[in-house]
């Protein structure tokens, strides 16, 4: 028996690596969803991690340092904010592939 | 607009649970809320009254403190504590620019305020008062507070 595979559509989910149900503190969003000011989540919008352990979206955490009265320090715990090294900020992680084949 | 969606976020989940004591008087929009608070315990000072708070949100919310003043209406009065100007004002290092974090929320500073009232045993308006409320056109935000004291 032959097939012949007209068209397909592939559907990836993604989400960061960061334990689930958790949100930005500052814009309350999920960590997988965008900071206030974006659209498309992912790359475009990332999360920060501090030395602290403590993580926001990128986008909110700067705008909050901008601040003077931040005085640099972290809102969950008021330590200097530093982000961490790159290697070990969250990155995307592929959940499925989910390949829908029609026709 | 971000302030808009975190309100949105917020009043939602307002709307699933409250802590006790606690209830959303009047949110719409998101500029100004009123919310209620009570004393939860026996504390004679508070006992029987219910007050509300009056929330004032800029655009850059959370990163800037909204502004938060007690509101006297007929059913609710100022409550009486040293931190707490018979006009509303409240100082309280939370709410000021400086101790102010964009982590906090309405429920957390309903949570800090009704602490604030739970823990306090002095029958008390802050010092200078009637003048500061007879001469003050401030807004809250722009006064300068001294916090002198940090155990009340």
């Amino acid at each position: 028996m032959k097939v012949t595979i007209k068209q397909w559509n592939a559907v990836a989910a993604w989400r960061w690596d960061m334990p689930e149900d958790d949100m930005c503190g500052i814009c309350r969003n999920p960590y997988d969803s965008t900071c206030s000011k974006c659209k498309f989540p992912g790359d475009e919008c990332p999360l920060l991690i501090g030395e602290c352990n403590h993580s926001f979206h990128m986008h909110c955490i700067y705008s909050w340092l901008r601040q003077e009265q931040s005085q640099e320090k972290c809102p969950m715990c008021r330590q200097p904010f530093k982000a961490k090294d790159a290697n070990e900020q969250p990155s995307v992680v592929e959940q499925s592939n989910v390949v829908a084949a029609a026709g | 607009m971000s302030a808009a969606r975190r309100l949105a976020r917020e009043l939602t989940k307002l709307h699933e649970h409250l802590p006790p004591g606690i209830s959303v008087a009047l949110a719409e929009g998101f500029q100004e809320w009123r919310m209620n608070i009570k004393v939860l315990d026996d504390n004679p000072i508070y006992a029987g009254e219910t007050y509300q708070l009056l929330f004032r949100f800029g655009n850059s919310y959370p990163i800037e403190p909204p502004e938060v003043v007690f509101k006297q209406t007929p059913e609710h009065p100022i409550p009486l504590h040293p931190h707490v100007y018979s006009n509303g004002i409240i100082c309280l290092d939370l709410l000021d620019r400086q101790g102010w974090s964009p982590v906090h929320n309405v429920e957390s500073i309903c949570v800090s305020l009704q602490s604030m009232l739970t823990g306090n045993t002095k029958r008390e308006r802050p010092p200078g008062d009637e003048q500061f409320v007879r001469s003050n056109r401030s807004r809250p935000r722009d006064i300068n507070f001294l916090f002198h004291d940090n155990d009340v």
